[in-house]
């Protein structure tokens, strides 16, 4: 059995799934961040192996936004975590449980 | 049987890309998660140039995720000097629960996949070149593509309006 669409898609939503239980166990929010770059190469991938699938470029358009986007959140998520660690003293998100029931 | 080279570099990238994706989450330094993302990014980008023919957004993805953004990451990682107690996480076994919602997830996405795309036909596989990409991006995706500039421009400022301490 050749590598086909199948195996890039199992392989795509394994990067994505590792992501997102990385954002749950984490506490560092850092690593956090870092695990929410780790879910959007996840779909990346995805979109990757669809467009190669399909042989359109559409695909690779919608990477490239996505890169993009990234970069911004990135940039201000960056921001929000300085200001953070400067009120707090600390990067850990259980510092942050003024609206925590 | 025949083993094809294509298909033993495909495994052989899939397991460094899951190992590297791994680190990330369970390494207890956050500088050696920043480092394994960053691995994660160039084995992802290897990928696209040699079994997708992908060779812009290769290098787009060495460039902006690589060389941008991990080195911004590193930068406010290093800016902040945690020291040893405040950077290692204490991660309560229980939190790991969370990985049986990761492992019914991949299970009901590998059955569906299985079972709705088992007739596809592996359809044009040669790559795209950078003139159909350019072609879509300045004819249908022109709108989102300005507003992907609108949308930089004001995450710049707004960085800077967060992180600054008096405006």
């Amino acid at each position: 059995m050749g590598v086909g669409l199948f195996q890039y898609t199992v392989l795509s939503v394994l990067v994505f799934l590792l992501g997102a239980l990385g954002l749950m166990v984490r506490r560092n929010t850092i690593v956090m961040f870092l695990c929410l770059e780790l879910m959007l190469n996840g779909v990346n991938i995805l979109f990757m192996a669809l467009s190669r699938h399909m042989g359109s470029a559409e695909g690779q358009v919608i990477v490239l936004f996505v890169m993009a986007v990234a970069a911004a959140e990135a940039a201000i998520g960056m921001a929000v975590i300085t200001t953070f660690y400067r009120n707090r003293g600390g990067v850990d998100v259980d510092r942050a449980h003024l609206m925590k029931w | 049987m025949i083993i094809n080279l294509w298909d033993v570099l495909f495994f052989f990238l899939a397991v460094l890309i899951l190992l590297s994706a791994l680190g990330v989450v369970f390494l207890k330094n956050p500088v050696y998660s920043a480092l394994s993302l960053l691995a994660n990014l160039c084995i992802t980008a290897v990928m696209y140039l040699a079994l997708m023919g992908a060779p812009f957004i290769a290098m787009l993805q060495v460039i902006v995720y690589a060389g941008a953004i991990m080195v911004f990451f590193l930068f406010v990682l290093m800016l902040m000097n945690l020291h040893k107690g405040e950077y290692e996480d204490r991660i309560a076994p229980w939190r790991f629960l969370f990985g049986l919602g990761a492992v019914v997830l991949f299970v009901i996405q590998v059955v569906v996949l299985g079972v709705e795309w088992k007739g596809w036909v592996k359809g044009g596989s040669h790559g795209v070149s950078i003139g159909e990409i350019s072609h879509l991006i300045f004819t249908r995706y022109m709108l989102a593509f300005e507003l992907v500039s609108i949308l930089i421009f004001v995450a710049a400022l707004g960085a800077v309006a967060l992180a600054k301490k008096k405006l």
